[in-house]
């Protein structure tokens, strides 16, 4: 049952994914309050990491490392995991984190000025 | 890197932190115009290897006659802009320091986008340029630069996340990440998958380009941010953000209709931006639209995509740079002294401040178009393109839009020269960095209005470079050493 | 009304998600021999001596990138800095936390925080030999002052000290990249010798950068998260 075993892990991560950012997306969309939007933004990040690492798994793939477990693993006929959307997504996080930390000083900061963090009531500009 | 000297060197002196910025981009701007007639003589762009490994297993960076003169034009200007901001009033007050660091980054970025060969690198440049934007542009305390900022971050976020997922699925299509690579095996990718991951591209990109309908977010950052931010929002970020587009449409993609696309895209923003620019009450609000216009001239013009027309596209964006520039400089201090920043409260200040008004009015003047300035050239070299490929609708839309230019700069002016003075103004007169600035664009301005022969050269290369896709792959790939 | 529409713009972009997922089938090998990540797999323990490939990656291969990176997080507290600057004013005291936390937690957090901060560095100092490196650890340290932060209220760290290690590590990191520009024409190029897989010293610059990488980090976030805690407002 090998196969079916893979199919459904592959609904199950691609899934979860696009789950994730369609449930950003939502938030980011409809929801009111500054502090969840953020929040919403930072999910359809995650989401879309989750998705970059999902590509690069590779059926009964072990970890990209050349330790003795992973030397190991070689010789049993293993192949490696794509090592590329690894590096990347890494360098995706880190960046998601630093707008997500902006975004939150940018939130705190209308706090102050309007006392209020809707933002239906903070409309001083046009939408 | 100076960039992180700076918090080190402002522990010694105060006065420093303004200094070195400005030695590191003269610098740049000077080694820039060297290396680029150092690529036009030899015609072989400079590639630049990354980490000792070639391409596409490294990272590298590309200072073609197109990317050269880019990169060229924006340390020019940034240039400008770190003399202009020297001793801007408002940001004394303010932590200048984090200021000019900030700045740097925002160059740091946009000339990373533009010179970079690996399409993740680009991703992660976009993403400097775009955190120092929006910190940029929440820099004043006073005004609603938080909420301008939060609205960049939005935007600007999902245009990110639009672009990461553009790139996701283009790997898992290609299996690299180098733009020449990418660009050789454009052809295995199945139609389907190509179309979703141009679409992807083209919403993440148009954002970043201002093209319509994905442009909302500027109109504020332009408004709130500090004055010199504004220049150089539009002199160099909104130029990285097209490159990013042309780059992608020319280099990468082969779909047809893409083209068509840009004209339709550019002129739709274009009508739509000078409209609203038209009913702008607010100074920095309209020159604002009238920036998302002109990238939407620009759009159509590398749509129509024939030698003379990206050449008059490349020369637009130049003309856009500088003249833009010039206006957003000279209208910070119109706007600086008026109350409310709207313009009919603008009324008389011509006399008060003759200087700053002269520039501002030389700046509409070449902005629609009239000789003898630069803008004259540029508007002429696109028309005749679409002349040359029978774009008559395409002729006719953008002298009506010309027209509606003219309409609402000259009513500035007219304002500025001809209203009755309100009395209560203190006036703020530009700082000697400001004036300096403002007069090197101007005179910039004029000489190239009148003999243009001094940069259509490199913009012939810089156009033919563009359009030559098989020799940046070649270019590129043949460095491969390993 | 506006649900409605969400709602099913949110169906159109899940659909073409999924459609676009189709044409990439989970779990299927894309590592032919033309690709990067073939190369780098083959490459990385003969040519670099590194175990972990995609410390590498990160590090080495695509350097540039970690360099870009690591200047998003300076910015990033940069930005937090100019834009939650505020003149000191009087009569405020700071909001974030007000209660202090349990005695078990409090001395709980004394006894964890060295463990964490070991594990943090040694995350970082093997990040080539083992999953991990220089961000991994730099977060495990931040989450470590985190930690004491939240036990205790007047827990603080000095933002001087933050600086420096942030700034000297940003040098150290493009200063050797410049001494590879000098030393063999690339910015960034590996110029120490390389070592044996396995070891501790293998990889040439690699462990070296990714040290700084973790100090870096560390400061970066502990940084942010100290900013973010002691906002003074007024009641």
């Amino acid at each position: 049952m090998d196969i079916d075993y893979n199919q459904l892990m592959s609904i199950g991560v691609y899934g979860s994914a696009i789950g994730l950012i369609l449930i950003g997306l939502y938030a980011v969309l409809i929801k009111k309050h500054l502090t969840k939007i953020v929040i919403g933004l930072s999910i359809i990040d995650a989401g879309i990491h989750l998705l970059f690492i999902a590509i690069g798994y590779i059926k009964d793939g072990t970890a990209p490392i050349f330790s003795p477990g992973g030397l190991k693993a070689l010789e049993n006929g293993q192949p490696m995991v794509d090592p590329v959307p690894q590096a990347l997504v890494l360098t995706a996080i880190v960046i998601g984190f630093a707008v997500t930390a902006v975004a939150l000083s940018l939130v705190i900061r209308l706090y102050r000025h309007h006392q209020t963090a809707r933002i239906d009531q903070i409309k001083s500009l046009k939408w | 890197m100076a960039a992180f000297l700076i918090p080190l060197l402002a522990k010694i002196s105060k006065e420093l932190v303004r200094i070195v910025p400005g030695l590191v981009i003269g610098y740049l701007s000077v080694v820039s115009v060297i290396l680029m007639t150092q690529v036009i003589n030899t015609g072989q762009p400079i590639i630049e290897v990354i980490g000792g490994w070639s391409p596409p297993f490294g990272i590298n960076l590309v200072f073609s006659a197109f990317t050269g003169f880019l990169v060229s034009l924006m340390t020019f200007m940034a240039f400008l802009i770190w003399i202009y901001s020297y001793r801007f009033k408002k940001i004394d007050d303010a932590p200048a320091q984090k200021y000019f660091i900030l700045f740097m980054m925002l160059v740091t970025g946009s000339i990373g986008i533009v010179l970079t060969g690996d399409i993740f690198n680009l991703f992660v440049f976009m993403e400097i340029t775009a955190i120092a934007a929006y910190s940029l542009t929440a820099f004043y305390r006073d005004r609603d630069g938080a909420e301008a900022g939060f609205k960049y971050l939005l935007i600007g976020s999902f245009a990110s996340a639009l672009m990461l997922l553009a790139i996701v699925l283009l790997y898992t299509q290609v299996g690299t990440l180098n733009m020449a690579e990418i660009a050789q095996r454009m052809h295995t990718v199945p139609q389907g998958m190509k179309i979703t991951i141009f679409t992807l591209f083209m919403v993440g990109l148009g954002i970043e380009a201002e093209m319509f309908p994905l442009n909302g977010w500027a109109p504020d950052a332009y408004s709130q941010s500090p004055g010199p931010v504004g220049v150089a929002f539009a002199a160099l970020v909104v130029k990285a953000g097209v490159y990013s587009l042309i780059r992608v449409i020319f280099t990468l993609f082969d779909i047809h209709g893409a083209y068509e696309f840009l004209i339709i895209m550019g002129a739709i923003t274009m009508v739509i931006a000078e409209i609203s620019a038209l009913k702008q009450t607010n100074l920095k609000r309209m020159l604002a639209y009238s920036s998302i216009g002109q990238m939407g001239f620009v759009l159509i013009a590398f749509g129509i995509n024939t030698n003379a027309a990206v050449f008059g596209a490349i020369f637009l964006m130049f003309n856009h740079a500088v003249i833009k520039g010039l206006l957003f400089m000279s209208g910070s201090y119109l706007v600086y002294n008026t109350p409310s920043k709207e313009i009919k409260d603008m009324a008389g200040i011509g006399k008060k401040l003759p200087l700053v008004s002269l520039f501002f009015a030389l700046g509409a003047l070449a902005i629609v178009g009239l000789p003898p300035f630069s803008g004259f050239w540029s508007k002429l070299y696109i028309l005749m393109a679409a002349a040359d490929s029978s774009f008559y609708y395409l002729m006719g839309t953008i002298l009506i839009v010309s027209i509606i230019e003219i309409v609402y700069y000259f009513r500035v002016m007219g304002r500025l020269y001809f209203g009755k003075p309100q009395n209560d103004v203190i006036l703020q007169k530009p700082t000697f960095g400001g004036i300096v600035a403002m007069s090197v664009l101007a005179v910039v301005i004029i000489t190239i209005g009148i003999h243009p022969d001094f940069i259509s050269g490199f913009i012939q290369s810089a156009a033919d470079t563009l359009l030559d896709k098989a020799g940046y792959i070649n270019n590129v790939l043949q460095s491969t050493n390993l | 009304m506006k649900k409605l529409f969400v709602i099913f713009l949110l169906a159109v972009v899940g659909y073409s998600l999924v459609n676009a997922l189709m044409d990439v089938p989970f779990g299927e090998n894309r590592i032919e021999p033309g690709t990067v990540s073939a190369f780098y797999l083959e490459k990385t323990p003969t040519q670099l001596s590194v175990a972990n490939v995609i410390t590498a990656i990160v590090v080495n291969y695509r350097g540039f990138d970690t360099l870009g990176e690591v200047s998003v997080l300076f910015l990033a507290s940069l930005g937090l800095g100019s834009i939650l600057y505020r003149k000191h004013k009087e009569g405020e005291e700071e909001v974030a936390i007000l209660k202090p936390s349990s005695q078990l937690v409090q001395a709980g957090s004394k006894l964890i925080f060295p463990a964490i901060l070991v594990l943090g560095a040694y995350v970082f100092i093997h990040g080539h030999l083992t999953p991990g490196g220089g961000f991994q650890g730099g977060a495990i340290i931040a989450t470590g002052f985190l930690l004491m932060m939240m036990a205790y209220k007047d827990y603080k760290v000095s933002h001087n000290i933050l600086m420096w290690v942030e700034s000297l590590a940003g040098i150290a990191f493009a200063g050797i990249g410049i001494v590879g520009l000098v030393v063999s024409h690339s910015f960034l190029e590996n110029f120490l010798a390389i070592g044996n897989l396995n070891d501790l010293f293998s990889g040439g610059i690699i462990p070296i950068i990714y040290v700084a990488v973790g100090f870096k980090v560390a400061a970066e976030l502990t940084g942010v998260l100290d900013t973010l805690l002691n906002i003074k407002d007024k009641h």
